[in-house]
């Protein structure tokens, strides 16, 4: 009894393993089967899968062809156009609203609290040349036209939501029609006075060692600590590259979408819309700081861009680097000089042209 | 009232183009405007199937979501129009439609963008119906005679259906029972098949 238990499992073990690897065989051969032999009668697949994956182009190559022959005239659906349609409608305007709301009353906030920021021991009435003639015609005639076309920009933008409920559909219409005409015929023109003021203020744009020091210490504008600059401080050359940077992404991306005869893609132009509207909102949001720092932000500072001259106490708190070069080129001119200058269009000219050459 | 939809049967289109150039000629309808078009998926391949495509007057149309303008509306037939009085010809319906139904002639000065153009369902426009003004704006008015889209009603295999939503459907879910047993569906492997075994 002892001896036959103890083999009777073994036994059982046995037959269990000859069984089971009957079994494996038995899956491996059906398995293989399936693979390699014929099909058991009709196979039949959901008829429409295959054709509706092209159409959408899910996870497949576009293979559409069409008699038709304009720009994606093959492609049946674009997979972009709904993200484009929600990103327009429903993040750009409420965002872009919200950003340049914001600054702006952030910008006034900030005005309330802190007042202008004044020149640390008044002004002296002594004057120094910081702009000629043409860089100032270049930068008004690039304000104007960035002005021109960040509001017609908006208008299109937000005038849907904000202008129609005002005026109505059919006023709406002409005012956004001359605004996108508008916009098309001066992009080029805005395009072509980047360049010049790329060309025109770049050498003096160039970072250099203090500017870090200017970053740290926040600019002066958070404490009252006296805050180190050049010709320009490191506030002003960000904004400028912001501008040049920001300003050529806008010109391309507008490139791309006002010449549609070029027979570049939907999906192309998409994208480009996405970069143009992000990077002018960017910029507008931006600009608001530069025109509240050029107006009434600073004493002192709405001067320069106005006549060429700045006050030497003006130049003092915030380019004293520069201030310290124009003294030791003896550039400063006297309050009664300065006044005489300004009595006349022809002697400003002159006496511009003087400075210019002394730089 | 009716929901108007077109439908495209892709087992029974073969490309013919005949919706394209009746719609072309239907409404005169400038050089590089097509309001309709047909695209062919794996043109000479086994699988090959087209569709003939254009305005699906969709019940949220992205175009009117989308339009700057807000030019566009939507008819009780459920027609998706637009005012060419209002539209700017910014191209945003044409980046926002899925299907590439808005079509722009180009104007003169820099190829630019004119006004949107796109199919009708032959319902004209806003102007009042049959006016020489519709016509020139919009081409034909044949919903308001009280005919279907033109594409539709002479497509040779009708393939391509137009008209009430439900009619619609009820023809071609009747199509779809029929075709249940047919040798001609695809996904039949005809080399290997033993019919009849």
């Amino acid at each position: 009894m002892v001896e036959h238990s103890t083999v009777y499992p073994v036994h059982i073990f046995k037959t269990l393993s000859v069984l089971l690897l009957l079994v494996f065989l038995a899956t491996l051969q059906q398995v293989y089967a399936e693979e390699k032999s014929e099909p058991q009668g009709v196979m039949i697949k959901d008829p429409g899968s295959d054709l509706w994956r092209q159409v959408r182009q899910r996870n497949v190559a576009i293979s559409g062809v069409s008699q038709v022959k304009s720009v994606d005239a093959n492609v049946l659906i674009n997979p972009e156009a709904d993200r484009w349609t929600r990103f327009r409608v429903g993040v750009l305007v409420k965002y872009a609203s919200i950003i340049l709301a914001g600054v702006a009353l952030l910008l006034l906030v900030f005005y309330v609290i802190k007042g202008k920021m004044k020149v640390e021991h008044g002004l002296s009435g002594k004057m120094v040349h910081r702009f000629s003639d043409y860089e100032r015609i270049l930068h008004w005639t690039l304000a104007i036209i960035f002005l021109f076309l960040a509001i017609t920009g908006l208008i299109l933008l937000l005038g849907r939501t904000l202008l129609i409920p005002l005026f109505g559909h059919e006023f709406f219409s002409l005012l956004a029609s001359s605004s996108k005409e508008g916009h098309n015929l001066f992009g080029p023109i805005f395009f072509a006075s980047l360049v010049m003021m790329l060309i025109q203020f770049v050498k003096r744009n160039i970072y250099e060692k203090g500017d870090l020091t200017w970053l740290l210490k926040g600019g002066g504008i958070i404490g009252s600590s006296h805050v180190s600059g050049g010709f320009f401080n490191m506030g002003e050359k960000s904004w400028y590259w912001l501008v040049i940077i920001f300003g050529l992404v806008i010109s391309i991306s507008g490139f791309v979408l006002v010449t549609p005869s070029l027979g570049q893609g939907r999906i192309i132009m998409e994208l480009s819309h996405v970069v143009h509207v992000i990077a002018a909102v960017v910029l507008i949001a931006v600009s608001f700081g530069h025109m509240y720092m050029g107006s009434i932000g600073t004493e002192g500072t709405p001067e320069g861009m106005r006549t060429g001259y700045v006050d030497i106490s003006w130049a003092e708190s915030h380019h004293d680097r520069w201030a310290k070069e124009c003294h030791d080129k003896d550039l400063v001119i006297s309050a009664e000089e300065y006044q005489r200058i300004m009595g006349g269009t022809v002697q400003a000219n002159r006496s511009s042209d003087l400075a210019e050459e002394n730089k | 009232m009716a929901r108007m939809k077109f439908y495209c049967d892709a087992e029974r289109c073969i490309e013919c183009n005949a919706c394209v150039t009746a719609c072309k000629n239907e409404h005169e309808i400038p050089w590089g405007v097509n309001r309709r078009r047909v695209v062919t998926i794996k043109d000479g391949e086994q699988g090959e199937r087209s569709l003939s495509v254009a305005c699906m007057h969709c019940s949220d149309a992205p175009c009117a979501v989308v339009c700057p303008v807000d030019c566009f509306y939507t008819t009780e037939d459920g027609v998706v129009l637009h005012d060419k009085d209002i539209c700017i010809g910014c191209g945003y319906c044409f980046y926002a439609c899925p299907f590439g139904a808005p079509q722009f002639p180009e104007n003169a000065a820099f190829s630019s963008r004119g006004k949107m153009d796109k199919c009708t369902f032959c319902a004209g426009g806003p102007e009042e119906d049959h006016s020489s003004d519709e016509n020139k704006k919009y081409g034909r008015n044949r919903l308001s005679e009280g005919k279907l889209p033109l594409c539709a009603e002479m497509c040779s295999t009708k393939a391509l259906l137009a008209g009430d939503a439900n009619v619609l459907s009820d023809i071609y879910r009747k199509r779809v029972i029929n075709r249940g047993a047919s040798a001609m569906d695809w996904g039949v492997n005809f080399n290997k098949a033993k019919l009849g075994s």
